[in-house]
């Protein structure tokens, strides 16, 4: 017999993590809205933000859309690079995940779950790990260029860290082709092998099979992955930070980076990240929604 | 099993929510700060109230400007009077010092803590990789610093910022060895705030055997920036005022603190050229990167490559490092200094750290690390070459007293000329 | 950095069934080979670089790329550089495992009462928030910190930059892994054992504590892992809300000293921390396999891997 107070519970159960959510971080973006809206104090050149929405003034957001569109509009550049190198890491990131992922979810047999753990380590080996890996390996007397060079002997040494964009990008794939590839391996694995015998059976080449059959099976997994990988690295500064410091490698978080710590400049920071978040927003939508309904479906 | 998902926001809701907008901005603005963090606390203390505690300062309209020409004597604010004479050190006190990194000899702290083993102090050494990073968090008040090394053009923010403390001169009696011009630096008239640090020029660093010319012997050295030859060999400093400095003195000008939009123009288009034509890294690590081999030459401050001999892998041959800034004097030239920072909560610990870092013993061993010159008589340069502290093809390194005279030092802005000077600085950063 | 919820549901009902039979037959020989060996070289290309790292933690010398004998001087003895007399070291080393520690003890209760909550209460509210926990995988992790940021320097929250403003930023930005990893094997118990216990008169809260939770114990187990973990590794977050030395964690260390002048040093900090990750993991497996004996369900590593 259910008691009085059981419906109760649930929400009580949930309360505190909503009041979490909205406190911490619906809040914190209402704020990053009010700061860029706000005006600057005129003689510390500190933000002076704008609480009351009657009250924002857009002059920061016209600031950064000049600087986009403008005629001296120097954001642009970034912005493109950034789209590149997103671009370039990801389809690179899925021609690597996708051999991986199809091998391991078909072929691994017995290993299956070794070569899963080891998949997977580079999620609890810390980020910066890897790239200080990285930074070790590139220095003109490490060991890439030992091995390129045949210890010296071929004159091909390479400056890598030099401000180079291969080198951020190979940063960027070597970063997050981890998290490309296991939503690659659950959607590849949820094919059913029956599938690929009766497509067999009928007659199907190798190739074909994995055109008609498998590619557009895995599309889901090759969405997922891409929007996992593609929306967080719009948001990274760090990698070009370490592997390059040249300006000539300039991400948009780098842009982010350098306005938020200069005085005044905050609301500009803001603005650029709201034109960031604006152009991820459906994205974003996107691909919690089709969560929802992955939920629903499993 | 479950039914189907409600879409998670639907129109009504959207509205519904932002409906609560506005009462939702009042209960915000109520929560607000009275002080934002980072904007600087009003100069009159709540405690007093006194219509005339807020009439002693004048109103501010612009922070006055300090330059050799025209030297400032800061204001003391009240209520933020020095601290007595005769005060015992705190005990048990953590001194947080904030500063670059690598820029401070790690066992001068440990030395200092041992002298005053009696008051059990512990130092704690916090870094940052530039001065605005730097007065961001400390006007933020999250951290009560102690003492800061930080630089003259930002004296203006950081007296009526109410940031600072004044000092109390009795504590310091080490300042009778420092030279004669920083007992009454143009920044800091009668050093009520700051007692020197370090001197340096603004130059080009480089390794000889990666770049056999001798930069020095150019026309026009600043050029080499400009240079296809060395094209992706080379690195500014993570300086914008150090930058934009030197391109305004690689274009023949004189005046490095220049609002002249026609200057800043030509400096910005400069810029932007040599992004395109040489491929520059920005950063500071100059002194690391050009012993390591990482870069072949780089825009440096005369220290850099002193300290770089220290960071030369095994079997390199630290003659190989050169230095070079106008002989005449007649390029960038600064200072750093100590400041007790108003925020912290040891400032008779402070005080002596001050004094502690000026006896020439500890001054000499922290030169040793950091390669930079103090301003001190008892260092002369011929001490340093003596010692072993400067070899030969470092000699350019030196900082002669009298380049004070010609040089030019980096000044505080006005306020619309510093915009005009970041958004450079932005464009640059951005990659053109 | 996250993992997608969905393969994480899609590798849990893997885990349940683990008798389905996964080797397709006829494969071809050469197609196997060449795809076993890409992975391979993606293998090697993926960890070595870090074997190297620790490889070089243990160097005689100062360089990171020159091999120099073996010592254990960055660990040990190094008058200045070694992570015991290092102070700022010792100090990113505390910190981080403290910020781990704090924010997987929060992020994992809240997280689950949460999507107990998602599970039985209907409603925009519940779901909106779901949505919003959701939004934190894919929103750029700068994003997330600038706004913690302004927040803490204009609003007057009782606390200000520091490891209280670390620990919120984390929580809010973790809480979305034990939501989405509860919730996923929350639809797969079925109703029938909570209708159980409340015939046998139960409360609601009772059946909850003592018929959910226990059988919850594996994803709370991998959410708190994974949570551990990520706050271990987190560098965006902990950087933007940091105050002094005092409050920076291994990852800034990495991140500050690697442009400057880094010792071997840096690479036995490194090396520290991964040995403490993989302790997590590793303890995490066993009492995973502990609960899998009491509960008679698979104890093979790969339902392990799979829930994770």
């Amino acid at each position: 017999m259910p008691d009085r107070t059981s419906r109760f519970i649930w929400p009580i159960l949930g309360l505190p993590g909503i009041v979490w959510i909205a406190l911490f971080f619906l809040v914190p973006l209402y704020v990053v809205f009010c700061v860029t809206f706000g005006t600057v104090d005129p003689i510390f050149r500190s933000p002076v933000p704008a609480w009351n929405p009657l009250e924002w003034q857009f002059e920061q957001v016209v600031v950064v859309w000049d600087r986009l569109v403008g005629p001296n509009n120097f954001y642009l550049p970034p912005v493109l690079r950034t789209l590149l190198y997103v671009v370039v890491a990801v389809v690179a990131c899925m021609i690597i995940a996708f051999p991986v992922a199809y091998f391991t979810a078909r072929y691994a047999g017995r290993h299956r779950a070794l070569i899963l753990a080891l998949l997977v380590a580079p999620f609890w080996i810390s980020y910066m790990m890897r790239m200080l890996a990285w930074i070790n390996l590139l220095q003109p007397d490490g060991l890439v260029n030992s091995i390129i060079t045949l210890g010296g002997i071929i004159p091909l040494e390479v400056n890598w860290l030099s401000g180079n964009p291969f080198t951020v990008v190979m940063g960027l794939i070597y970063g997050y082709v981890p998290y490309m590839l296991l939503p690659l391996f659950a959607a590849l694995d949820r094919i059913s092998p029956s599938l690929i015998e009766a497509g067999r059976d009928l007659g199907a080449s190798g190739f074909e099979l994995f055109r008609r059959v498998i590619l557009p099976m895995s599309v889901p997994g090759i969405v997922a992955g891409t929007l996992l990988i593609a929306l967080p690295m719009m948001g990274d500064y760090f990698t070009s930070d370490m592997l390059s410091k040249s300006p000539n490698t300039s991400m948009i978080g780098n842009l982010i980076n350098l306005s938020i710590a200069t005085p005044g400049q905050s609301g500009q920071a803001g603005a650029l990240l709201i034109l960031v978040l604006l152009v991820l927003l459906a994205p974003m939508i996107w691909y919690t929604r089709s969560n929802a309904k992955a939920e629903v479906r499993s | 099993m479950a039914d189907r998902p409600r879409p998670p926001i639907s129109r009504r809701r959207l509205l519904q929510a932002s409906a609560l907008g506005v009462p939702g901005a009042w209960v915000l603005s109520s929560c607000a700060r009275a002080q934002p963090l980072d904007s600087p606390a009003p100069a009159a203390s709540a405690g007093g109230g006194s219509a005339s505690a807020a009439a002693s300062l004048p109103p501010l309209t612009e922070i006055p400007i300090a330059s050799p020409q025209n030297p400032v004597k800061w204001p003391i604010n009240p209520g933020n009077e020095p601290i007595t004479s005769g005060l015992e050190p705190e005990m048990n006190a953590t001194l947080r010092v904030y500063n670059y990194p690598d820029y401070v000899y790690k066992r001068v702290l440990k030395d200092f803590q041992a002298e005053y083993a009696d008051y059990n102090v512990k130092v704690e050494l916090s870094t940052f990789n530039d001065l605005p990073e730097a007065l961001t968090k400390i006007r933020s008040g999250s951290v009560p610093f102690d003492v800061g090394f930080l630089t003259y053009n930002y004296m203006g923010k950081l007296v009526y910022g109410d940031l600072i403390r004044p000092l109390n001169h009795d504590y310091i009696p080490n300042i009778s060895d420092v030279w004669e011009e920083f007992q009454n630096p143009f920044y800091d008239q009668g050093w009520q705030y700051t007692v020197p640090y370090t001197i340096y020029t603004t130059g080009i660093g480089w390794r000889h055997d990666l770049i056999s010319e001798d930069i020095g012997a150019r026309a026009n050295p600043y050029d080499v920036f400009w240079d296809t030859k060395y094209a992706g060999a080379i690195a500014v400093l993570d300086d914008d005022r150090e930058v934009i400095a030197m391109t305004i003195l690689r274009n023949g000008g004189t005046d490095v603190n220049s609002g002249d939009p026609a200057v800043l123009g030509q400096t910005r288009d400069s810029m932007l050229e040599m992004l395109s034509v040489s491929q520059p890294r920005v950063t500071i690590t100059g002194y690391t990167d050009i012993p390591e081999g990482t870069m072949s030459l780089s825009q440096c401050w005369s220290g850099d490559m002193i300290t770089g001999q220290y960071y030369l892998p095994e079997g390199v041959d630290p003659g190989l490092l050169r230095y070079w800034s106008p002989p005449t004097g007649q390029g960038v030239i600064g200072n750093d200094f100590l400041c007790v920072l108003k925020g912290g909560e040891n400032p008779v610990m402070a005080h002596h750290f001050l004094n502690y870092m000026l006896k020439s013993e500890v001054a000499m061993k922290n030169l040793s690390f950091v390669g930079y010159q103090p301003p001190l008589r008892s260092l002369t340069p011929e001490a340093m070459v003596a010692d072993g502290l400067l070899p030969a093809n470092l000699a350019g390194a030196i900082v002669k007293p009298e380049w004070f005279q010609v040089g030019y030092p980096i000044l505080e802005l006005p306020v619309a000329v510093e915009g005009e000077y970041q958004a450079i600085w932005q464009q640059f950063k951005s990659g053109g | 950095m996250t993992v997608s919820p969905a393969p994480a549901e899609a590798l849990l009902s893997e885990a349940q069934e683990p008798g389905r039979d996964r080797a397709p037959r006829g494969m071809s020989g050469a197609r196997a080979h060449g795809l076993a060996a890409i992975t391979a070289v993606y293998l090697l290309w993926s960890l070595v670089p870090v074997a190297v790292v620790v490889l070089f933690s243990f160097n005689a010398g100062r360089s990171r790329s020159t091999w120099q004998g073996f010592s254990l001087r960055w660990y040990t003895w190094d008058p200045d550089g070694s992570v015991i007399n290092d102070e700022s070291i010792r100090n990113a080393l505390t910190h981080t495992v403290l910020l781990a520690v704090i924010a997987t003890a929060i992020t994992v209760p809240l997280g689950v009462l949460f999507a107990l909550a998602l599970d039985r209460w209907r409603g925009r509210l519940p779901a909106g928030a779901n949505f919003l926990a959701l939004i934190t995988f894919v929103i750029p992790e700068i994003a997330l910190a600038i706004g913690l940021l302004f927040m803490v320097t204009y609003l007057a929250t009782p606390f200000g930059l520091g490891t209280t403003a670390q620990i919120i930023g984390l929580v809010t930005f973790q809480l979305a892994y034990p939501i989405v990893i509860c919730r996923a094997r929350l639809l797969t118990i079925s109703a029938h054992y909570e209708e159980a216990a409340r015939d046998l008169g139960a409360t609601a809260l009772g059946a909850v504590r003592r018929v959910i939770l226990p059988m919850l114990f594996p994803a709370i187990l991998v959410s708190a892992i994974l949570v551990f973990a990520d706050v271990l590794d987190n560098f965006v977050l902990v950087r933007y809300l940091s105050s002094d030395a005092s409050t920076e964690t291994t990852s800034m260390r990495i991140y500050q000293v690697a442009r400057a002048a880094p010792t071997p040093a840096l690479n036995a900090m490194a090396t520290i921390i991964l040995v403490v990750s993989t302790l997590v993991i590793v303890v995490g497996w066993l009492l995973y396999r502990r609960w899998s004996k009491r509960q008679g369900e698979s104890t093979d590593l790969s339902s392990f891997a799979g829930n994770l």
